[in-house]
């Protein structure tokens, strides 16, 4: 029977040709959605770090440009206070920038004496930070005030950052270093913590080496914190901005303040990330419907011009079912042919690491499957009534027919 | 001769009318796709009514500044404008604008999250916004600071409900902590310059930092005399950038300003070019690339059904190429049918494109989205047909010419 259908489809291969180019090209366009929708439920499954629920952040931006605006410590502790005698607000941080937001500051590190100089994404944040905005550590303890006066500046990383600098061991009291490899003495800065992982463009980013330094006003010429992150009592309402930034303004006058609970930045965020994927699935979408009409017709047109042939075999006793078997079993050959081919071409990507992290193998693999899935129904659907169509014909009309 | 293909190719449209609707549907879809795509980009990057200025102005919104360890990547700032850019010679009109950013505006106990725009008076001669009520910002309302605003219709709706555009003159807002009166009402826009929710005069800014920075968030638009005096101007800004003077000259040593048309614009920001030329070319053509690419799909599709049907016409290519028809006559005529098929599909499509352009529009997707169909839109449209048309006509074409006649008139090619 196999061999029989691999003949018959031989036997016309030039139409089956451009018919399995047809199949390959959609396969291709269907992985490529799968892939991204795989990668995108495997990044929203790993562990973002923090916890965005009754957390707000306010940007405060001077006149007219962004950045720029130092401050002193005396500013950043009226912030505080002003800000922790609202009944709503639990706890006030500081930090460069907030979580969903898209911004991101990356340096290279290394440990002093020739380590490897490894890429992290860093955070200048204020020792409240971690409360909140929840996050939980793995090893060693937050930095805090008992780190006033420390010679090298107190850090939390996280742990593939950790694994990077000091392969083997723990971090916890390590030092390493983000200057220059010639500076001749170069800042210093200590571990105090690890956390698990901490992910500030949320869900949906992909997982990066991360670095939090201590913000401590006084100390260090900190580059600009200039957001201020608030833990909220829970229900606090969207109408509490007006008195917040009235209090705000009672603190500095000058700045304008920019309110967003995290809830609305997250949703924001993941708007923008799955724009282009939701695009992508649409044209994906019609594309496929294209196809299923092109390969119901084709189908249509080869039991036609086969009649003659379907004849001859209900005619020397092949049952309808039979028939029904083989123009189904025909077409699922030859999309699996086309996938095959297809999937030999893109098994080059994880293979060469074309894209890197984001074609990993368990996305190639889930991807693989929903496509094959995708295109077997497809066909299947697509021949079903070319095929019930040729299994009905009597023997005697077909050997007539002309 | 023509007349007769005609005939010939609506007989056989009308003899198998499923099969001529599948193949209409795949055309009129994929059509759809690449015309929406155009008309969005031809809208993006040749504006009409608000911008309608377009091939007047270039906008400065990057700025490169170098020094042996440092490098700042960013916006200019209003000093940049206010000090270098401002004198220019070949511009008519200078202006700097900042780049949107997001206000709290408190009204009645709720809050309305709108786009703000810090604007001087020049930024009102440039563009050309359609005032519903009231009037724009002036030279006065800037010098002098007056805490006017403009808003756009649809923010006028949302703070003022249930009133006409006219209502909201002389309303007060309160906009992150300042007060405001409003002073004119335009039309939504969507625009790369124009986009915004609320205007007010740059020196209503809270605080007068912006006065003295270099980099920041604004954009500098520069309107020539005519479209030919463009290339002038972008080589004085370039003239401009190499005697801007840092704070500190050590720290910074070149800085780089570029002046841009929409397209460069957008090219440079993909491309993140640092040299005069953007990549506009390059770009233009990976578009081009990526529609051609996009059609393979369907044409392909094509291909396979005309290839049947022609299987179906065998007897009758049989008796024309018996009769002396040559293959080159016969694959013009057959590649004729399809293109006019196509045509048909590009009209229905070029409907279609302009309904989904409307829901796209309604849709909020994209806020203030109005795309005009214009003529260059039709004309690409009709490219892309005949274009599609002689993509999937050619294969089945050159098949059905190679037919041997005398097997073609027996039915058994």
């Amino acid at each position: 029977m196999f061999r029989h259908m691999m003949k018959l489809i031989w036997k016309r291969k030039s139409r089956n040709l451009m018919l399995s180019l047809e199949i390959l090209i959609a396969f291709v366009i269907v992985f490529a959605v799968a892939a991204a929708c795989a990668r995108y439920s495997q990044l929203y499954r790993l562990p973002v770090g923090f916890a965005y629920q009754d957390v707000w952040s306010v940007s405060m931006g001077g006149g007219g440009g962004v950045g720029g605006i130092k401050q002193d410590a005396a500013t950043y502790d009226r912030f505080k206070r002003s800000l922790e005698a609202m009944p709503q607000i639990e706890r006030v941080a500081f930090s460069t920038f907030s979580p969903y937001r898209r911004q991101i500051m990356r340096t290279e590190f290394a440990v002093p004496g020739g380590g490897p100089r490894i890429e992290a994404d860093m955070l200048d944040a204020s020792d409240d930070y971690f409360q909140v905005t929840g996050m939980r550590l793995q090893e060693g303890r937050w930095y805090s005030s008992v780190d006033d006066g420390a010679a090298a500046i107190p850090v939390v990383i996280n742990r593939s950052l950790a694994e990077r600098l000091f392969p083997g061991q723990s971090a916890v009291g390590k030092q390493f270093s983000d200057s220059e490899p010639d500076d001749k003495s170069p800042r210093m800065l200590k571990v105090t913590g690890v956390i698990e992982a901490f992910r500030s463009h949320g869900e949906l980013m992909k997982p990066v080496n991360f670095i939090f330094m201590r913000f401590a006003p006084p100390g260090a010429a900190a580059p600009d914190v200039n957001t201020i992150m608030l833990k909220v009592r829970p229900g606090t309402e969207r109408t509490f901005e007006e008195a917040l930034v009235r209090q705000l303004k009672l603190v500095r006058n000058d700045l304008s303040y920019e309110v967003a609970p995290l809830t609305e930045l997250r949703a924001l965020q993941f708007k923008e990330e799955l724009a282009p994927l939701i695009i992508m699935a649409v044209i994906a979408a019609f594309m496929l419907a294209m196809v299923a009409f092109g390969l119901f017709g084709v189908l249509w047109q080869n039991t036609t011009q086969r009649i003659p042939e379907i004849g001859l075999r209900r005619a020397i006793g092949a049952s309808s079912a039979q028939i029904y078997a083989q123009i189904i079993g025909e077409q699922l050959l030859l999309s699996s042919v086309a996938m095959a081919v297809a999937l030999l071409l893109l098994v080059q990507l994880p293979l060469t690491g074309a894209l890197g992290a984001s074609l990993n193998w368990p996305v190639f693999f889930t991807a693989a499957a929903l496509s094959m899935a995708v295109i077997y129904l497809l066909s299947l659907l697509c021949s079903l009534y070319p095929g019930w169509r040729a299994s009905r014909l009597s023997p005697t009309e077909a050997l007539h027919y002309e | 001769m023509l007349r007769n293909y005609l005939m010939t190719a609506w007989n056989v449209f009308m003899r198998r009318k499923l099969f001529t609707a599948i193949n209409l549907l795949c055309i009129v879809l994929t059509l759809v796709v690449l015309m929406v795509v155009t008309a969005l980009l031809e809208t993006a990057f040749f504006p009409r009514g608000v911008e309608g200025k377009s091939d007047r102005f270039l906008q400065v919104m990057m700025l490169d500044a170098r020094g042996p360890h440092t490098r700042i990547n960013s916006s200019p700032g209003f000093k940049m404008i206010d000090k270098y850019l401002k004198p220019m010679k070949s511009a008519e009109l200078v202006s700097a604008v900042s780049r949107p950013r997001t206000v709290s505006v408190y009204k009645d106990g709720q809050v309305h999250a709108l786009q703000l725009r810090y604007t001087d008076a020049e930024y009102w001669q440039i563009l050309d916004f359609r005032v519903l009520a009231g009037r724009t910002l002036n030279a006065d309302d800037v010098a002098a600071g007056r805490m006017v605003a403009v808003l756009n219709a649809s923010s006028a709706r949302q703070l003022f409900p249930a009133a006409a555009a006219a209502a909201a003159l002389g309303q007060k807002i309160s906009v992150g902590g300042q007060t405001f009166a409003i002073v004119g009402v335009v039309e939504d826009a969507m625009h790369i310059n124009a986009f915004a929710d609320i205007w007010t005069p740059i020196t209503t800014s809270p605080s007068s930092d912006y006065q003295q920075q270099l980099t920041g968030d604004f954009a500098a638009l520069l309107l020539a005399k005519d479209a030919a005096d463009l290339p002038q101007l972008r080589d004085e800004v370039n003239a401009i950038a190499r005697t801007v003077q840092f704070d500190d000259p050590k720290k910074i040593t070149t800085v780089q300003l570029w002046a841009d048309s929409k397209l460069d614009l957008f090219a440079r920001n993909i491309t993140s070019s640092r040299s005069a030329d953007s990549g506009a070319a390059t770009l233009l053509a990976v578009i081009a690339a990526a529609m051609l690419l996009f059609m393979l799909l369907p044409a392909l599709n094509l291909v396979n059904l005309n290839t049947g049907r022609i299987m179906e016409r065998r007897s009758e290519i049989g008796v024309r190429k018996a009769f002396g028809a040559t293959s080159a006559q016969l694959v013009w005529q057959l590649i004729v049918e399809n293109m006019l098929l196509c045509v048909a599909g590009g009209a229905i499509g070029l409907c279609a494109a302009r309904v989904v352009l409307w829901w796209l529009e309604g849709s909020g997707l994209i806020p203030y989205l109005k795309v005009d169909m214009n003529l260059a839109v039709f004309g690409y449209g009709l490219l892309l047909s005949l274009l599609f048309g002689l993509m999937s006509g050619a294969i089945p074409a050159w098949k059905m010419s190679r037919l041997d006649p005398a097997h073609a008139l027996k039915g058994n090619a």
